[in-house]
């Protein structure tokens, strides 16, 4: 019950922060972007609508900024921000004379991080489907997409995408927990989000993880033949989340100074 | 009964000796007044008490359990606010206090309650960060009084607010003492405000603490007389028949000062003068003022 407090009362905190707006825009932005396009450029659109694969095509569409840019710049920011506000309100101080243990305020904290993650995907699949529908809705004349949204692997699809951004969550987490400085996790992890795109080209970029969602998108792609073989990129995002994540308790807490 | 007890304490940073042994005791249902220049001490000690800090040597007892073996159950019933406010400026106050209320798992009605009783009921929807210095204070202070602890440790607590603000925050601690019977460690580098405020005292000074008592104590040193100050209608008549009498006596902003005595020395000594043809206007006695007290403990030390 304890870590049930701790966790609504961590998601009080970031009620109106700049990390959910960052969550609902960057979730929200490619979707728009494709649904503006397509209103705007809506005389081709019948023969799109009705072709066979609309959906898988529409769903490769989205995912390509989405892996590439703003899944791994939303969890950076977003980690990075929503662990900082303790250190922007002052507030590590009172957090640590709370009646809870140091494993409560780190895991509760962390997992409103993950459940950020899971409202980013969530959101961005409902996108999506907005962003199919919608000149349907509006533009007469075009079909109802062919296929049903539904019949993508959904599911599968959006679990391999959080698996592979979770190594991303832990080492933001990692620094912005030690940091007091808010520039210095954002900072590090957009050079090494850099890193991760100069490195995917090399199929050493399977021990780089900040590159792990770029991968789960090329990897079918000719573009990404070289990780056409990978099949453990799950079980590597998820031991290095592991990981990071008991190095970064580890620090927490036997840091001399709390707050 | 004490609600607080430290003994031995000692800590260091880097190699600066910040605390040399502090034991105090804080009797239950007193307002404790820890009182001592910057860089005294006080933070550090505060935030040892509260586990902020990794003890280093000398133990804390609160509510008759030692600390580090209890933290969770004793921090239960306690509230504190160390230096400036944690407040979440993009939060409501009714917000900030909310997120306190789900850990505490207090009544959500305390909400309400403590808004009134700090003063900021009528705040609404607007955020922390709006608040002016006065009404994040409070807030501040209301945060550590939500759950209703027992002990309240407050560091600082009128820093930076205005003299109606500091009044404000006074009767605050009254009626939390008085009417809730809550044990109080607030401390201040602000003498006037532990003398009003405090029924005991503890002054530290360079990580000693150099007196420890009620202020019933603290104000009997104050009855003691420092010095006697004699004005004449000339002084240095007055100071060369008072050193004939044998007699140590200085000139000092047009007065004499000499130590201590009698009251039949002191008419004695005016019989003299007067005889001496040197009008005396006026002989008193100058009396400890806790400034006085405060400083001589600290320069003790220096």
């Amino acid at each position: 019950m304890t870590f049930v407090h701790a966790f609504q009362s961590e998601w009080l905190k970031r009620k109106r922060s700049f990390a959910s707006v960052l969550i609902l825009g960057g979730s929200l932005f490619t979707p728009a972007i494709v649904t503006m396009v397509r209103l705007t450029h809506y005389h081709g659109l019948p023969k799109v609508y009705a072709a066979a694969g609309f959906w898988p095509a529409m769903w490769r569409a989205c995912w390509e900024s989405m892996a590439v840019f703003f899944l791994p710049l939303c969890a950076i920011l977003a980690t990075s921000l929503i662990t900082q506000i303790e250190f922007k309100s002052n507030a590590w101080k009172q957090v640590h004379t709370l009646p809870i243990s140091a494993a409560v305020i780190f895991v509760s904290k962390l997992a409103v991080i993950v459940l950020m993650l899971i409202e980013f995907l969530l959101i961005f699949n409902a996108g999506i489907y907005l962003a199919g529908m919608i000149p349907h809705w509006l533009v007469p004349g075009v079909p109802r997409p062919h296929g049903e949204f539904w019949d993508l692997p959904l599911l599968r699809e959006n679990a391999l995408y959080f698996l592979a951004a979770l190594p991303i969550l832990a080492a933001q987490y990692l620094m912005a927990l030690r940091s007091q400085n808010v520039l210095m996790p954002i900072g590090i992890g957009f050079l090494a989000w850099v890193g991760a795109l100069a490195l995917v080209s090399s199929r050493y970029a399977i021990w780089w993880p900040y590159s792990f969602t770029i991968i789960h998108y090329v990897k079918d792609k000719p573009k990404g033949a070289q990780f056409a073989a990978v099949t453990q990129l799950p079980w590597l995002a998820l031991a290095f989340f592991l990981l990071l994540t008991i190095a970064s308790y580890a620090l927490f807490v036997t840091k001399p100074e709390k707050g | 009964m004490h609600c607080l007890e430290t003994h031995d304490l000692h800590h260091r940073f880097a190699t600066h000796d910040v605390l040399r042994g502090i034991s105090m005791q804080v009797p239950a249902g007193s307002i404790y007044g820890f009182l001592g220049p910057n860089g005294a001490g006080k933070t550090t000690t505060l935030r040892l008490i509260l586990g902020l800090l990794q003890k280093q040597q000398g133990e804390i007892t609160i509510f008759g359990e030692r600390f580090d073996r209890n933290r969770i159950a004793i921090l239960r019933r306690i509230g504190s606010m160390i230096e400036s406010p944690s407040l979440y400026d993009h939060l409501t106050a009714a917000e900030n206090l909310r997120v306190l209320q789900l850990i505490h798992r207090c009544p959500e009605r305390r909400i309400g309650e403590v808004l009134e009783l700090v003063g900021l009921a009528h705040t609404g929807n607007k955020r922390a960060k709006q608040f002016s210095l006065g009404m994040r204070q409070r807030l501040a202070i209301g945060m550590a009084l939500l759950h209703g602890p027992e002990l309240i440790v407050l560091d600082e607590p009128t820093n930076g607010l205005d003299p109606e603000g500091i009044i404000e925050i006074r009767n605050l601690l009254w009626e939390l003492n008085r009417r809730q019977g809550c044990t109080i460690l607030v401390s201040s580098h602000l003498l006037s405000e532990i003398d009003r405020v405090a029924t005991h005292v503890g002054v530290l000074g360079r990580g000693k603490l150099l007196f420890q008592g009620s202020i019933e104590e603290l104000r009997r040193h104050r009855q003691e007389v420092r010095s006697v100050r004699i004005s004449t209608s000339d002084n240095r008549a007055a100071v060369a028949a008072l050193c004939d009498e044998g007699v140590n006596a200085q000139l000092e902003d047009d007065e004499i000062v000499i130590v201590p005595m009698s009251g039949e020395r002191i008419a004695a000594l005016n019989r003299r003068l007067v005889a001496q043809n040197v009008d005396v206007y006026e002989i008193r006695s100058v009396r400890n003022d806790l400034e006085t007290i405060f400083l001589d403990l600290v320069r003790e030390t220096a």
